[in-house]
This record gives structure tokens, sequence and C-alpha cells, in this order.
């Protein structure tokens, strides 16, 4: 690993918060003009390439082998992560409606029910490039912050309305928000004037973790362990709550392979009444 | 003028009237009117279903207690839906 790489590693503060959240924002370095640039490039294509936009659209290779997104991929996924080949430009036009909040599916024929979900897990990230401001009425991308611990199910859910803890990613132009291949998400609805795109890349890990591949401190373990007993990005009601945390200690464990921190039982009690 | 239905959807964080709203969306019985995320703002209408109630909202479901038990597998749904409604003038033009 180069020390341009590890230099953008993410901490155990940031790893904890993607484990908690299920989404982290990175901003390549990326020269002036450039974001721009990809924008009109995308705007004169004659139709959707589908899985041939990173040929289609040279530039992006510039974002996706960054420095800043080889070592937040690396700190998620691990040393020779790869790049999915399912890529795909999402355009929303002024006047596209909102999708309802789901999880997104692969409906790969040879698995059963065509998608397995990693809920204690990071397996494979989505990463969306948006390479325009991304304004509140353009059609941001909204998260349900934790809920890639959860199997949604979109069409029961498909009256629910807003969510009062959504994340709307309303991001700077040239900003990568990296999810957590299972969490929920939605398009929403561009009410803009403004074409907005996002260019949704997946990656995926090729070993299974044995220590931390990110700038990890053991002397962060009892404030990590803390966080992921506690935090509560989007209160849901108790029962998912309970799983939840759950998952996010057995997610913490799983990518720490041997620099595992201690779980088993502690008197959270003992002390000063509360 | 005719009277019309209105309908809110609240999802609340437990079975209990009281408990906080997770999520809300009202349907109004307009033609063309669509209900869908809002990406310029998350507030939500009413705090609780409680709330709504005293704004002149009627309660007509509540939320199946038993709903998913079942079937844990089949996945999850955040919050438990109430669905109330409001009956008001509309002017059909």
């Amino acid at each position: 690993m180069t020390n341009t790489v590890s230099r953008q590693l993410m901490t155990d503060d940031e790893m904890a918060s993607f484990v908690i959240n299920g989404y982290h924002i990175v901003k390549p370095g990326l020269p002036t003009g450039f974001n721009q640039e990809v924008y009109d490039e995308l705007k004169a294509l004659p139709s959707n390439p589908g899985d041939g936009i990173y040929e289609a659209v040279p530039k992006l290779k510039q974002v996706y082998e960054s420095p800043e997104m080889h070592g937040a991929l690396t700190s998620l996924l691990g040393p020779g992560y790869q790049m999915f080949p399912h890529r795909h430009c999402h355009r929303n036009s002024p006047g596209t409606l909102s999708q309802q909040i789901h999880q997104d599916n692969l409906n790969d024929l040879r698995i059963r029910d065509g998608q397995v979900r990693a809920p204690d897990k990071v397996e494979l990230v989505l990463a969306m490039y948006y390479p325009q401001d991304v304004a509140s009425n353009m059609g941001p991308t909204v998260v349900l912050p934790g809920t890639h611990m959860l199997k949604a199910m979109p069409d029961r859910m498909a009256s629910q309305g807003n969510f009062k803890q959504q994340y709307t990613a309303t991001v700077d132009a040239g900003s990568v928000v990296i999810l957590h291949y299972d969490i929920w998400h939605a398009g929403s609805a561009n009410t803009s004037d403004t074409v907005r795109y996002m260019l949704k890349f997946l990656f995926q890990r090729a070993n299974l973790p044995d220590v931390p591949s990110w700038k990890h401190d053991s002397e962060n373990n009892a404030n990590i362990r803390q966080r992921l007993e506690s935090e509560s990005p989007m209160t849901l009601q108790r029962s998912l709550n309970a799983k939840q945390r759950h998952m996010r200690l057995r997610m913490w464990n799983y990518l720490t392979g041997s620099a595992r921190i201690d779980m088993s039982y502690r008197d959270k009690w003992q002390g000063p009444w509360r | 003028m005719p009277k019309l239905q209105r309908l809110l959807y609240i999802s609340a964080e437990s079975t209990h009237p009281q408990s906080p709203a997770l999520s809300a969306a009202i349907y109004e019985p307009v033609a063309d009117s669509v209900t869908q995320l809002d990406p310029t703002s998350s507030a939500l209408p009413y705090d609780s279903v409680h709330a709504a109630i005293i704004d002149g909202w009627r309660l007509i479901q509540a939320p199946d207690q038993w709903a998913g038990i079942a079937d844990e597998a089949a996945g999850d749904v955040i919050g438990y839906q109430f669905i109330l409604e409001k009956m008001q003038d509309y002017d059909p033009q």
C-alpha cells in the first residue's frame, strides 16, 4: 500500500460510524472543472450505456481510482477489493417522482430469493458519485441510517412517506456516498429544472478480514464498544433496535478479524445512581 | 361542496398512540395528487397519533400487534402503522 493511500485510510471512529449508519462520504481530490466536464459528457450520451458507462466516460476512473476512494474502499472491504461488473448511470430528470424506499437486489438466479443479505458483514458496497451539486429539490438520494442490518419489504412500506430521521444526500459536486449494499434508500423527486446524475458503482470484498484494514488502534476499543452499544442514528421500535445493536457488534468483530473487541458480558450499571 | 376523506398514515415507535411518530404521509382526495418521499423536508405533520387526534383526525385502523411475528424471516417493517381520516369539504373544481 502506498503512503498516499495509507494516509486516506479511515479511522476507527469513521469505521464505527459506517457500521452504525451504513454510509460514508468521500471527497476525492479532483481538478477544478472536472465535475462539470463529466456532467457535460454524461449529458451528451445519446443513450444509456448500462454497465459500459465506465468505458463511455473514461474520466470516471479518476474518481473511482483516486487515493481517497482507494483508502475508503480498502478500509471497508480490505486489500484487493474488486469493482463489480454492474454499474449504472442514474439520470434523474426534472419531474421525476420519488422511488419507494428499497434495498437493491442483484436478482442473481443462482441464489435463493435472488439476493444474499449481509447484515453483520461488509461484503459489497455501493459508491454513488454525483458530478453536480445536489440540492434538496434535485432528487437527492434518501437513506434510512442503520437499516443495512434489516431486511426491507418495500411494498409493505410504500404508504409510509417521509421518515423523521432520514438522511438526504444533499452533497457538493464530486462527492461519493459509499453505502453498505443492504441499506434502505431511494432516489427522490426532482422538482428542479436541472438533470441530476448519479453514477452507481459496486465494489466487493475479495478476502475474509483477518486484521483491521483501516487506521486501527486498540486503545479506542472501549469507546468503539460504547458507540456500537448506544448510538441510534434513526429511532426504530425497540425490537428492531435490539437486533440492530447485536448486528453492529457482530459486524465490528467480523471486520476486525483477530483484533476483535471482547464483547463478553460486562456490568454497565454499577456506579452512581442514574 | 362534498365532504371527502383525507387519509393520514402514521408509523409509530410502538402500538401506543402516544409513542413518537417515525414516519407519516397524508393522502389528499384530489385527482393527480401524489404522495411521495419529500427530500426538501423530513418534518412530520404530527409528532404522534395522539397529537393528530387532538387536531381532529379520527383513527380508522390501529396496528396489528401480531403482524409479522410468525414469519420474522420475511423481513422488517419500521414502525407500527396507524391510519386516520379527516372528512373535509372539497371543491371539485
